[in-house]
C-alpha cells in the first residue's frame, strides 16, 4: 500500500512535470516560429536590435526549461524508459495530428531515429577517441596545457580589449618625445608662401619703412632692390599701360580689402555688355 | 585694345567663380616619412608623385590702393611643361561655420614667355621661391606636402637654401563659389592627419 502510494505520487509528479515541460516547449516553439517567420518574410524591415530581442527571448525560454529540468521536484526523465509497443506501417491520423503532420507513421523506419537516446555511432566513436586521448595524457601535462591556453587567451583578450589604451599611450608618447610639427614653422611657411615673408632676394630691404600701400597687405613685404623706384618708373613712364592694366586696381578704396574679385567681375560685366551689340 | 588682358582672361577662361578652399599646416622634417606613409594610406591609390616648382610672385602697383599680385609657376623637373599663372583673391577667414579658408582663384596655363609678358605689362617680381615635395589626391581634394627653398641669387634656382626645418602641408579643393560642404570633407580629412599634422585655416594677415 505504501509502495503503491509512493508510486502514485511519483506518477503525479512526473505528469505535472511533463505538462509544464510541454507548455514551456510550446512557448519556445512559438517564439522560434515567429522569429523564423520574421526572418523569412520581414527581413527587409527587420532591424538588428529586434533580431537581438528575439534571440534574448529564445535564450530566456531555454533557460527556464533548463531550470525546470534541474528543479528538485522534477523527477529525472533520464530514468524513465520508453518502449515502442506497437510498430505499424500504416498511417496513424492521431499521431499525425499530435505531431502537426510531422510524423504520420509510427513504423520501424523512423522509430530508431525518434527514440534514440545515444549519439550516432560515428559521434560515439569520436567521443571514445577523445576520451582515450584525455586519459593518455597525465594530469600534470593536462594542467600545464590548460594553464598555457588560459594564459594565451587572457593575453589575447587583453590585447583585444585595450587597443585604444595602447594607441592612446603610443600617441601620448609620440607627443611627448618628438613633436611632429612646429606651429612657428607653420606660421613662417604660410607667411612665406602667402606673401613672400623672408623669401626676398635681398635682405637689406627688410627695414624699409612702410610705403603708401594699404596697411597689412601682403605686398608690403620686402621688395627687390630698388623696388620703389622701379615702381615709380612704372607708374610715371608707362601711363597707357597703367590705364589699361591698373584699371581694376586704381579705383580700389584703400580701406576695403577683399574687393579685388568683385572689381574684376564688374569689369567682365561691362566688357560683355559692350560686346553684346556685336553678337546681335 | 580696349579690354586689358588681365580682365579678359577670366571671361575666356570661364573660371571666375572658382573658389579655393584651403587648410594649412606644417610637418617637421623628421616626421615627414610618417606623414607620407599616412597619406599614401588615406589618399587615392596612385603612383607617388613628386614635384619641384619655381614660383615667382609678380606685383603691379597702382598710385593708391592695393597692389595686384600674380603668381607665375613652372616646373623645374619637367621644363617643357606649360607655365602656370595664378591669381588668388583676398582670403575669407571670418566665417566660423566654414572650416576652411576661402579665396577666389583663377588658374591659367601659359607659355614660357610669361615672365617677359608680365614684365612688359608693368609687373615686377616681388619675390620668388622654389617648392619641392609630394602631391596626393583624394577625390577632389589635393594634398601638397612641400619644402620651401629661398632663392639666394635672383633667378638662379640652383642656388637655394631651405627656409625652415619643416615641410608645408596644404589641403585644398577647387569648387564653385558657395559649395561650402566641401569644407566639411576637408575638416574630416584633416582630423585623420592628427596628431601628425594640424591643418587649420590660417589667416595670413595675422603673421605679417
Amino acid at each position: 500500500m505504501r509502495e503503491h502510494g509512493r508510486g502514485q505520487r511519483e506518477e503525479k509528479q512526473l505528469e505535472a512535470a511533463t505538462e509544464s515541460l510541454i507548455s514551456r516547449v510550446a512557448h519556445l516553439k512559438n517564439a522560434l516560429q515567429s522569429f523564423i517567420y520574421k526572418l523569412e518574410h520581414e527581413y527587409e524591415r527587420l532591424t538588428w536590435p529586434s533580431v537581438l530581442d528575439n534571440f534574448a527571448l529564445l535564450s530566456g525560454q531555454l533557460n527556464t526549461i533548463n531550470k525546470l529540468l534541474k528543479n528538485e521536484k522534477t523527477p529525472s526523465f533520464r530514468n524513465q524508459v520508453i518502449i515502442p509497443l506497437l510498430l505499424s506501417p500504416d498511417r496513424d491520423e492521431d499521431l499525425a495530428k499530435l505531431t502537426e503532420q510531422r510524423v504520420p507513421v509510427f513504423s520501424h523506419e523512423i522509430v530508431p531515429d525518434h527514440l534514440r537516446t545515444k549519439p550516432d555511432p560515428e559521434v560515439e566513436e569520436q567521443e571514445k577517441q577523445v576520451n582515450a586521448e584525455a586519459a593518455r595524457i597525465g594530469p600534470d601535462v593536462a594542467q600545464k596545457q590548460i594553464q598555457t591556453l588560459n594564459k594565451l587567451c587572457s593575453n589575447l583578450l587583453e590585447k583585444l580589449n585595450n587597443p585604444r589604451e595602447d594607441r592612446d599611450s603610443e600617441n601620448a608618447a609620440m607627443r611627448q618625445n618628438k613633436q611632429s610639427f612646429n606651429p612657428a614653422d607653420t606660421n613662417a611657411l604660410v607667411a612665406a608662401v602667402g606673401f613672400g615673408k623672408n623669401l626676398s632676394n635681398t635682405m637689406q630691404t627688410k627695414c624699409r619703412p612702410p610705403g603708401p600701400v594699404a596697411p597689412g597687405h601682403p605686398g608690403q613685404g620686402p621688395m627687390m632692390t630698388g623696388g620703389p623706384t622701379l615702381q615709380q618708373v612704372t607708374i610715371g613712364g608707362t601711363p597707357s599701360h597703367q590705364g589699361a592694366i591698373g584699371g581694376p586696381v586704381a579705383p580700389q578704396q584703400p580701406g576695403q580689402p577683399g574687393k579685388m574679385p568683385s572689381n574684376i567681375k564688374t569689369n567682365i560685366k561691362s566688357a560683355s555688355a559692350s560686346m553684346h551689340p556685336y553678337n546681335r | 585694345m580696349e579690354a586689358p588682358p588681365v580682365t579678359v582672361m577670366p571671361v575666356t577662361g570661364g573660371a571666375i567663380n572658382m573658389m579655393e578652399y584651403l587648410l594649412q599646416g606644417s610637418v617637421l622634417d623628421q616626421a615627414l616619412e610618417s606623414l607620407l606613409h599616412r597619406l599614401r594610406g588615406l589618399c587615392d591609390n596612385m603612383e607617388p608623385e613628386t614635384f619641384a616648382d619655381h614660383e615667382m610672385v609678380h606685383l603691379l602697383k597702382g598710385q593708391q590702393g592695393q597692389p595686384f599680385l600674380l603668381r607665375a609657376r613652372h616646373s623645374l623637373s619637367s621644363p617643357t611643361d606649360p607655365w602656370h599663372l595664378r591669381y588668388l583673391g583676398q582670403p575669407e577667414v571670418g566665417d566660423k561655420s566654414r572650416h576652411a579658408l576661402v579665396r577666389n582663384c583663377v588658374d591659367v596655363a601659359t607659355s614660357q614667355s610669361l615672365p617677359d609678358f608680365l614684365n612688359e605689362m608693368g609687373f615686377r617680381m616681388d619675390h620668388e621661391f622654389v617648392a619641392k615635395g609630394h602631391i596626393f589626391r583624394k577625390g577632389s581634394m589635393k594634398v601638397v606636402v612641400s619644402k620651401l627653398w629661398r632663392v639666394l641669387v635672383p633667378g638662379n634656382t640652383e642656388n637655394t637654401e631651405p627656409l625652415s626645418l619643416s615641410y608645408l602641408v596644404e589641403l585644398s579643393v577647387l569648387a564653385p563659389a558657395g559649395q561650402d560642404n566641401v569644407s566639411e570633407d576637408m575638416r574630416s580629412f584633416a582630423e585623420q592627419l592628427k596628431p601628425l599634422v594640424h591643418l587649420e585655416k590660417i589667416d595670413p594677415k595675422k603673421h605679417t
